[in-house]
């Protein structure tokens, strides 16, 4: 409603000279609702978390300055170490595997054939459950002791053991649930294969490019945009994976932390052991790391993704 | 140009327009989110599955019938989440009214002033317990939670197993020891026709490791809130199992589903299996072909007079709840401890009642099963017993702690020794950081 | 929504993917069975996919002691009984919690449109000085792990009195703290070549204007994407829900669910599986609907 009333209210034609200054205002405007947000919402309790970091607080007493002892700590804890060495195992492996199925996917079912809507959806399906509770009864139904996959090779005479409780294979499970969601970066893929002018390809054509060279340099190239949006995205997203572990190995990061999560052990010592100070330092060493490789995702985007502006 | 865009903004405003629509809708029917009249209410938080929730709110709805100028607004979610919701609501201290207390936070809650001392509230009765009894509710010496069940460890097993395969466990008393018991074990499952095993892998199990290490004369925590056993009373336990997991006669950690059994996965393939007493009567219902019964855990020929013990769920009121609220909690766990009424509707999933003339009361309307919990809690309330002591703070995470060292066992990834050493240096820690 | 109709609308589409046809029947015959192999393709692999969620429907159906002792895809007994007692399990009739989610989802899909689409734009297409400081503290705002931020954010609408209504839910999405769809809507409208807006900014259009009329209708699909995705993530939510919504009058979907799992017992799977899979459904139905606008970018309505 504020978008109707604020564009009736924009005066016509601005001088050319004063544009500068107009959009600055305009950019205020625009983005009030964000600038509040983040007042309100957003910055308090980030910044509150930050203080905490340095903190001893147990949740239900009031927070003690020590300095940087929570930071101290996590050199020597072995816990943290491990849930670092799970994580990015899992970043490592899930991403590429995640994105390379969504593209490949969002380009099969970009194409015209019969019956595309219904390939798409079922396809979705997975990610639509995304990490209810029910996932926790299926994974057993597919990877535990009598499971599916214990099944099928009991079929070629291997008798397999539980695929969740072997600290070996767990985790490769909750990578197997996460690729099979990959619905999310498919949609986003999909809408980006709609943003790109069909009059590029039309062109293409007249100059006789191959569909070989026209996904190269058309397709590809126009696309970077969204392969970097979801590049950057799933590596936050997996960095923070917290419910694929949370609800399949109900909470604790088993077996042997094998799935420990970095979150999940953030989510233990601040929910279950109530050191929510030594749960904001661990969360701010993740929000530094991530951030980190994010600006190098960044500094290294300009040589590979192209922009329309 | 301007055809085209006009069409899709009108598409588009389509769209917001309906979303529009529905949040306006919303806020008619009575502000964003309607809240619910609940202002006034006395707040109760609990944790459960769908069928404890049905029964409380009927129970709840029966209370404020016989209690005059009662509202309470149940606050429920399963064991989990509902400790998260508590965590944050008391980091905001918006606390309900009444509570029940997760057991690893009893002296956590306690130590960071959330419960109201009981005595002195006048509508609660505590006329039917006697001094001993009242004694044994106590933290800290000071009555400031209310037990609304009893729990013990138990033995339970399949009474229809152990007819088919001609197996009888021996009576209580000088045979009926953990090395006669390990004994039938390896026995019955090298034997089993079937390929049951007679007994799921339970070193898991909090009340059962804590009876053996009574049995040792040791404790699972000190009167001043440290860890009460050593690492050989532990790695005893541990050893235990162990033998009887490598000569196959527990089921293997693979086919249970983790270190603690996954109940419906291995209730039809095991004999026997070590657990709450409260647990039969939900657990029966899942296998409805078969019959329980419970049994005393084996007693160790050297075990001190008095280790037996009874463990209690309890709940609490917030230290921050305001007078006239006060009153009407002291009503409200009269009503829960000391009715009839409430546990023939709620049942008995939450132990046997701790008031004992409750306990005589609902005896003869009890289900086989809950007889059977009656029969066996009533025998452990009857010996003398040795204190017991709740758990410390910063001591919350003790199960998943004895959990991992578990499966580090299991997986052959640390000896015995080590898992005791490092979970009794670890829980240590924890206790020592919250201090 | 028929699969005809879509199928139709997606015919010119296509083109720019085919290669020019050859006339040879060789060509066609070889074109049919590419066609062909790629539906079978397909259609295993996307069993394969729905194994999962084929059990879970099977066995909603079946008698709940059934479930896990006997888990092939045909069950020997069917039964609404899971579909009965779940739709009754909790403290109200389900409904009641499709409702609380609907209206939840819904708003929260009104709110991210609008207060995401206008910070975006700004981000993307204005000049002005803090703009790369704001579009860091965007991106910074989705990398803290939310379980650190959950407990000062609850004091908030604790001190508010806005607990046990859907406020705490809602409001922050009208007020762009999502920064994940911010960040996909800049991507998009980058991508949109800028002589457009810039034409119309030249033409005389205020920033507004060129926002409304010419940035939105183009950007449709980073619109659609995120209405889906909002509708999604709100639709099973669990943490935030549940910390806010006590009593059940107020449930979601999620936190009702949530009392169907017993963490010792299990007692409820049949349940568990039959209202989960009804959940699906209006995720399901609202995917269905909004792919169809999905698939109509600038390609299939063409830049003049």
């Amino acid at each position: 409603m504020t978008v109707t009333t604020a564009a009736a209210d924009a005066p016509e034609a601005p001088p050319r000279a004063r544009g500068r200054r107009r959009q600055e205002l305009a950019a205020h405007v625009f983005m009030t609702p964000w600038l509040v947000g983040l007042l309100a919402v957003t910055a308090l309790p980030m910044l509150a978390s930050l203080y905490l970091a340095f903190t001893d607080y147990n949740i239900l007493s009031s927070p003690e300055f020590i300095g940087a002892d929570n930071f101290v700590r996590l050199v020597d804890d072995d816990r943290f170490w491990a849930s670092v060495r799970v994580t990015l195992t899992y970043v490592l492996v899930s991403v590429p595997l995640q994105l390379g199925f969504a593209l490949l996917l969002a380009l099969l079912l970009d194409k015209g054939m019969r019956g595309l809507a219904i390939y798409r959806s079922a396809y979705y399906l997975p990610s639509l459950l995304g990490t209810s509770v029910a996932v926790a009864v299926l994974w057993r139904q597919i990877f535990g002791h009598d499971g599916l996959v214990n099944q099928a090779l009991a079929l070629v005479g291997i008798e397999g053991s539980s695929w969740l409780q072997n600290p070996q294979t767990a985790l490769g499970t909750l990578v197997v649930l996460n690729v099979w969601t990959f619905g999310s970066p498919m949609v986003i893929f999909l809408a980006g294969l709609r943003q790109i002018p069909h009059e590029l390809y039309e062109s293409a054509r007249v100059d006789g490019a191959s569909v070989l060279r026209q996904f190269a340099h058309i397709t590809v190239p126009m696309l970077t945009p969204i392969i970097f949006f979801n590049l950057i995205l799933q590596t936050i997203g997996a960095f923070q994976s917290f419910t694929q572990s949370h609800v399949v190995s109900g909470g604790t990061g088993g077996p042997v932390d094998s799935t420990l999560f970095y979150t999940l052990y953030v989510y233990q010592q601040g929910f279950v052991s109530f050191d929510m100070g030594y749960a904001s330092a661990l969360a701010w060493v993740l929000l530094v790391f991530i951030a980190l490789i994010t600006a190098v995702h960044f500094a290294l985007s300009r040589y590979w993704v192209h922009y329309g502006d | 140009m301007n055809a085209v865009s006009r069409r899709k903004l009108f598409q588009l405003s389509a769209l917001v327009g309906g979303g529009l629509a529905g949040s306006s809708a919303l806020s008619a029917c009575g502000g964003v989110g309607g809240g619910g009249d609940s202002a006034g209410a006395l707040r109760y938080a609990m944790w459960g599955n769908n069928v404890r929730q049905q029964n409380y709110s009927k129970a709840f709805e029966e209370m404020q019938a016989a209690v005059p100028d009662l509202q309470i607004a149940m606050e429920f979610a399963d064991y989990t989440a509902f400790q998260e919701r508590m965590t944050t609501q008391m980091a905001a201290r918006n606390v309900p009214h009444v509570f029940w207390v997760p057991s690893p936070q009893v002296m956590t809650y306690y130590a960071n002033d959330l419960y109201r001392d009981l005595e002195g509230i006048e509508t609660l009765d505590l006329s039917d317990y006697s001094p001993t009894d009242l004694d044994g509710f106590k933290l800290d010496g000071k009555l400031n939670t209310m037990p609304f069940g009893i729990f013990v460890p138990v033995l339970r097993y399949n009474t229809t197993f152990a007819e088919e395969d001609g197996v009888e466990l021996p009576e209580d008393g000088a045979g009926w020891t953990w090395d006669s018991l390990a004994e039938l074990a390896k026995d019955y499952s090298a034997n089993s026709s079937q390929g049951r095993k007679a007994l799921s892998y339970g070193a898991e199990h909090d009340l059962s490791f804590e009876n053996w290490l009574r049995q040792r004369g040791e404790q699972l925590w000190t009167e001043d809130g440290r860890v009460g056993f050593t690492q050989d009373g532990l790695a005893s336990w541990i050893e235990w199992w162990e033998d009887l997991r490598k000569a196959g006669a527990t089921t293997s950690i693979s086919e249970q589903d983790g270190v603690a059994p996954d109940w419906p996965t291995v209730g039809d393939k095991i004999l026997m299996n070590f657990g709450n007493s409260n647990h039969i009567i939900d657990d029966a219902q899942q296998f409805p072909d078969y019959d329980f019964a419970l049994r005393h855990p084996p007693v160790a020929e050297d075990a001190p007079e008095g280790f037996q013990y009874l463990y209690y769920p309890r709940m609490a009121v917030y230290s921050g709840a305001e007078d006239d609220m006060v009153a009407k909690a002291g009503q409200v766990l009269t009503y829960c401890t000391s009715t009839v009424e409430m546990l023939k509707t709620v049942g008995l999933t939450m132990g046997a009642p701790v008031n004992p003339r409750v306990a005589e009361e609902i005896a003869p309307s009890a289900t086989a099963d809950e007889q059977e919990m009656l029969r066996i809690v009533a025998e452990d309330r009857a010996v003398e017993r040795k204190p017991r002591y709740e758990a410390p703070p910063g001591s919350s995470t003790w199960r998943t702690v004895m959990g991992r060292v578990l499966e580090e066992v299991t997986l052959g990834s640390s000896s015995i020794s080590e898992a005791a050493s490092s979970m009794i240096d670890e829980v240590t820690t924890a206790i020592e950081r919250a201090a | 929504m028929s699969e005809q109709i879509l199928d139709r609308t997606l015919e010119p589409v296509q083109r720019p993917a085919t290669a020019p046809p050859p006339p040879a029947t060789v060509g066609r015959r070889r074109r049919v069975r590419t066609a062909w192999l790629r539906h079978l393709g397909l259609i295993v692999f996307g069993l394969f996919m729905l194994y999962p969620l084929l059990w879970m429907t099977v066995s909603a159906f079946k008698p709940s002691n059934l479930v896990l002792s006997d888990p092939s895809l045909i069950p020997s007994e069917l039964t609404l009984d899971n579909f009965r007692q779940g739709w009754t399990s909790a403290n109200q009739p389900f409904w009641v919690f499709f409702g609380n989610s609907l209206v939840v989802a819904v708003s929260s899909i009104v709110g991210n449109l609008f207060s995401c689409s206008l910070t975006a734009y700004a981000l993307a297409r204005l000049e002005f000085r803090a703009r790369k400081l704001y579009f860091a503290i965007v991106l910074v705002s989705v990398m803290l792990p939310m379980h650190v931020v959950v407990i000062p954010q609850y004091i908030v609408f604790s001190q508010l009195d806005l607990v046990n209504t859907f406020v705490p839910l809602i409001l922050p999405k009208f007020l762009a703290t999502d920064a994940f769809f911010i960040f996909l809507m800049v991507q998009f409208i980058r991508s949109i070549p800028r002589d457009l807006d810039q034409a119309a900014w030249l033409d005389g259009a205020g920033p507004f204007k060129t926002f409304w009329y010419v940035v939105l209708p183009l950007m449709r699909p980073a619109l659609v994407t995120t209405a889906i995705f909002t509708f999604i993530w709100t639709w099973n939510d669990f943490f935030g829900q549940l910390i806010y919504l006590t009593e059940s009058s107020v449930f979601t979907v999620p936190v009702a669910l949530n009392s169907l799992v017993d963490s010792q017992s299990q007692s409820g799977i049949g349940m568990l599986l039959a209202m989960s899979v009804l959940t699906l459904l209006p995720i399901l139905a609202f995917f269905v609907f909004a792919q169809k606008y999905l698939i109509q970018g600038i390609s299939t309505t063409g830049l003049k």
